[in-house]
């Protein structure tokens, strides 16, 4: 493994210039076209092909990626991007589908829609799905959209306005409820990093509108409350939000339709090996049971006899939650993956995702303290309290050694925290080389370990310059 | 993994079967699989793809646009885009192994404002009505009052967009008039609205008509303290003065015309800018230019106190993932275009889409029924009943003249889009004033 980032001082992309631009045959701007809404100058950078090539190829060069190498951030199942998914979204029939071609037109991508929402409603055990949310974040303020929705409808609107979410939940989680307009009610976790139930008793009320909590969790661990946990809520009149983010830790052993979870949002650039684009595209499609099918966004794809079409006629539907119909060229890679791997495929890659992170945990466990010991699920947070070093050191530590660090310092509840989730695709060989790199990195000087990274294209970059000095553009 | 490994790895743990480390899934919540067929070889998906992508049917001529437009796409950008390294990338958090893309993402937000000749861009929304809801609440947070003003023509799934964005604050949303004849803002109408409870103003340019209305020039003028939003066409920026230079607050768009391909819909991006002074109240990620411990030029996500991950509740926005690989396809669209690139097919765009008008109103099919300028899309009133519509069109395997009433709050019948790009070839257009010719008044 061990990346070696290149280093090249390489300059703006505006710093480049050339006269060269036949990508187009050069048009003026008609003489008709009034003075007073004509654009003056225009200054946009003019750079050669062989530039632009080169240009980027050099920036992505000084970029790590999972097809570098193992890509341990937790929560973030950063696994390997298939490449026949790629293949299949470059099919031209595929890319070049205008979204208002019309239902005749579209019957393929329609019918990968709706076998998506099929397989994905099997893997949930969720009786409705919509694909239409852009990312995991999207999905769940659609969720949080349905649930002020149905409380509208039924009358209790102004009265439901508190969301619960444990203190191990992920940003996005209060996010989306306060962007829906809820309060947030914070869920302390128990001694064994799960909900304390005391506590989820003594906040829910009438005006809790729902839970939203992942399974496992932040720390990867399974919550084996959860049935009793769904029967709290439900009998408090609120709904259960499953939070998608980690559900490679479960494909075939439990689902949120299982566990008593009324809406579960999943990240399909996550779990289903989309490529994460540096930041995105994602997508992020939600399911609900029964109760709540009439209030997804529209459309959703139904089919009838061989046919498949758009139905927008969902009674109390919340409307839109993008422009289209959500991220179809992440929708067919996700498609792809599932169909490839099918029921045994899934089942296999949550197993050997689990056992990966399990024995990466067991070998840390000699220097670093685990908090909470249990087995642990598709990931695991290790503290580095007590030894001396620094999460942050020890992510730097690492980046020399060309190994991309955990998510550190999160979740907030475990000081000096690094967050480690090993996929299922990441050799034994590879953990055994982590391993001992992060054992390694506890050893290493405190005035040594201050001075990294020296190996990678920058040293420390100043982040609290950054902020101050605001330079966002050049 | 190999196998083999498998009884290794669970030895090591003290455990004897995989199945063990399920074994704190209480039995009441476990599955036993999942009821969807077994996995094939990647010989038959590919197959099986192949004969699902053959049932789509590519229109042999086509004026489909209304947010979504078929636009030349220099080879390079799709190159740069599925460069590996920045297409199986995950959020740049550790700066230091990060630089390219941090780099990447920096000359786009740099692009992206000299463009719309404002101050500053984030690093990427997911579409087009997704950054206009975004920017509906910023405008909340950076102004006063409890009052939305957006046009009573506007596209149904922009407006559905911002509707649940502002939904959890305590705003209304309240229209103004377009006019009728001009297809423009009635700005009587906005002023006489305009009041101190106004917080913001969503204006189009183009607008939901098609229209590039200069009458959005003019909000200025009369906004008051409300915050101007500018939902604009970055391509039409090539020849049309940008949000920047009349006094927009935020200027928000749909990028996918910058290099993207239709994809049916997504994944597109969200073009997001603002004037600095409210940087802190802006959503979404932001790449900040610094150094080093060593003192050289270095990149980092910054002012990430604004964002979930942090501020948790109460963050600025509640976005995580976006849409960074677009944002790189945008950029390398620009860059290899060049300004006089970017000119040309705005300046095409406008060619065809007069070229459009005076053929369809020479064969009595339609009439352009506004005194204004379109830029792509071109709402024609028919004289053609919809459904004689429908059967020509289809008869001539055109793709296009969607009724208006189906995308945009126009309950008129009778009006239909057909749109353009600089791709449009005369012939096209010749063909569809062939289809549509003959009709009787």
């Amino acid at each position: 493994m061990s990346f070696h980032q290149a280093r090249y001082p390489e300059r703006l992309v505006k710093e480049y210039s050339s006269d060269n631009s036949s990508f187009i045959e050069y048009t003026e701007i008609p003489e008709w076209f009034p003075d007073s809404m004509r654009r003056g100058s225009l200054n946009l950078p003019q750079i050669a092909e062989y530039d632009v090539v080169r240009h980027f190829t050099r920036l992505s060069e000084m970029n790590y990626s999972v097809d570098t190498g193992v890509y341990p951030l937790g929560s973030c199942t950063m696994k390997f991007n298939p490449k026949y998914a790629d293949r299949i979204a470059s099919i031209q029939e595929f890319s070049e589908v205008h979204p208002l071609s019309g239902e005749d037109n579209m019957q393929g991508s329609l019918r990968i829609m709706y076998e998506l929402q099929e397989m994905l409603k099997s893997i949930s055990q969720m009786d409705e799905v919509s694909l239409q949310p852009p990312a995991g974040a999207q999905g769940e303020f659609t969720g949080i959209m349905i649930i002020r929705k149905f409380f509208e409808v039924n009358g209790e609107g102004s009265i439901r306005n508190e969301i619960l979410i444990p203190d191990s939940a992920h940003g996005t989680n209060p996010a989306s409820s306060a962007m829906g307009g809820f309060k947030t009610v914070e869920i302390p976790s128990n001694g064994d990093g799960m909900v304390d139930l005391g506590a989820l008793e003594s906040a829910l009320s009438e005006r809790t509108a729902a839970l939203m909590i992942t399974n496992p969790n932040t720390l990867g661990i399974f919550d084996s409350q959860i049935s009793e946990i769904a029967r709290m809520v439900h009998s408090a009149g609120g709904f259960l939000y499953y939070d998608g983010a980690n559900f490679n830790a479960i494909l075939g052993k439990t689902a949120p339709g299982k566990m008593g979870f009324d809406i579960t949002h999943f990240n399909l650039h996550k779990t289903f090996a989309t490529p994460h684009g540096g930041g995105g595209p994602g997508a992020g499609p939600v399911g609900v049971v029964k109760k709540l099918k009439d209030f997804l966004p529209v459309p959703i794809v139904r089919k009838n006899m061989e046919r498949y079409f758009l139905d927008s006629s969902l009674k109390n539907t919340i409307g839109k939650v993008a422009g289209f119909y959500g991220n179809f060229g992440i929708l067919l890679r996700a498609w792809a993956y599932i169909r490839r791997n099918g029921s045994d495929g899934l089942c296999e890659i949550t197993e050997r995702a689990v056992l990966n992170t399990n024995y990466l945990a067991g070998k840390l466990s000699q220097k670093y303290r685990i908090p909470y010991a249990k087995i642990k699920k598709h990931e695991v947070v290790v503290s580095s309290e007590g030894t001396g070093k620094r999460a942050l050191d020890i992510a730097k530590y690492l980046l020399d050694q060309g190994l991309h660090p955990p998510t550190i310092y999160f979740p907030l509840i475990v000081k000096e925290a690094l967050m480690i989730e090993m996929t299922e695709t990441v050799s034994r060989e590879d953990l055994d080389l982590y391993a001992e790199s992060m054992l390694k990195a506890l050893e290493v000087s405190e005035s040594e370990i201050s001075e990294m990274p020296r190996n990678t294209a920058v040293r420390r970059v100043d982040e609290v310059k950054a902020a101050r000095d605001q330079i966002l553009r050049w | 993994m190999h196998s083999k490994d498998v009884p290794e790895m669970l030895n090591f743990l003290s455990l004897k079967d995989i199945g063990d480390l399920f074994s704190d899934i209480p039995p009441d919540v476990r599955v036993d699989g999942i009821n969807i067929p077994a996995g094939i070889s990647e010989e038959k998906l590919l197959d099986e793809a192949s004969a699902i992508a053959s049932l789509n049917r590519l229109p042999s001529i086509s004026f489909l646009g209304k947010g979504a437009y078929r636009r030349f796409i220099p080879s390079v950008v799709d190159h740069v885009s599925s460069i590996p390294q920045f297409q199986t990338a995950y959020t740049p958090y550790q700066a230091e192994i990060s630089q390219g893309m941090l780099q990447a993402l920096f000359e786009y937000q740099s692009v992206i404002s000299d463009l719309t000749g404002m101050d500053m861009t984030n690093s990427s929304m997911y579409d087009g009505p997704t950054a206009a809801g975004e920017a509906a609440r910023m405008a909340y947070r950076c102004s006063e009052g409890d009052t939305f003003l957006v046009p009573d023509i506007i596209d149904r799934n922009v407006l559905s967009v911002i509707q649940n964005y502002l939904h959890g604050l305590p705003v209304k949303i309240t229209s103004y008039m377009v006019d009728r004849k001009t297809g423009k803002i009635d700005l009587a109408d906005l002023a006489s609205k305009v009041d101190r409870n106004v917080f913001g103003i969503f204006a189009g340019i183009p607008n939901a008509l098609g229209i590039l209305d200069d009458n959005v020039f003019r909000i200025q003028e009369i906004k008051g303290n409300a915050m101007l939003v500018t939902y604009y066409d970055p391509i039409s920026l090539g020849a049309v003065k940008p949000p920047g230079e009349y006094g927009t607050d935020i200027a928000v768009a749909e990028g996918q015309q910058l290099g993207i391909h239709l994809a049916m819909g997504g994944p597109y991006l969200g073009l997001f800018s603002f004037r600095k002074e409210y940087v802190r109240k802006s959503p979404g990620r932001l790449i900040g230019k610094t150094t080093d411990s060593d003192g050289n030029p270095a990149y980092v996500m910054t002012l990430q106190t604004r964002e979930q991950h942090i501020r948790r509740d109460r963050a600025m926005s509640n976005i995580c993932t976006n849409q960074a690989l677009m944002a790189i396809s945008a950029l390398s669209y620009l860059s290899a275009m060049g300004s006089k690139g970017l000119r040309s097919v705005s300046a095409a765009t406008l060619k065809n889409s007069r070229k459009l008008i005076d053929a369809l109103e020479k064969t009595g099919a339609g009439k352009y029924p506004f005194n204004a300028i379109p830029f792509s899309d071109v709402l024609f009133k028919m004289h053609l009943s919809s459904s004689d519509l429908a059967a020509r069109l289809g008869e001539s395997g055109i793709s296009g003249g969607i009724p208006a009433r189906d995308l945009i709050t126009f309950p008129e019948e009778g009006y239909h889009f057909f749109s353009v790009t600089e791709l449009t070839g005369d012939e096209e257009i010749e063909a569809l004033a062939h289809a549509l010719g003959g009709a009787t008044r």
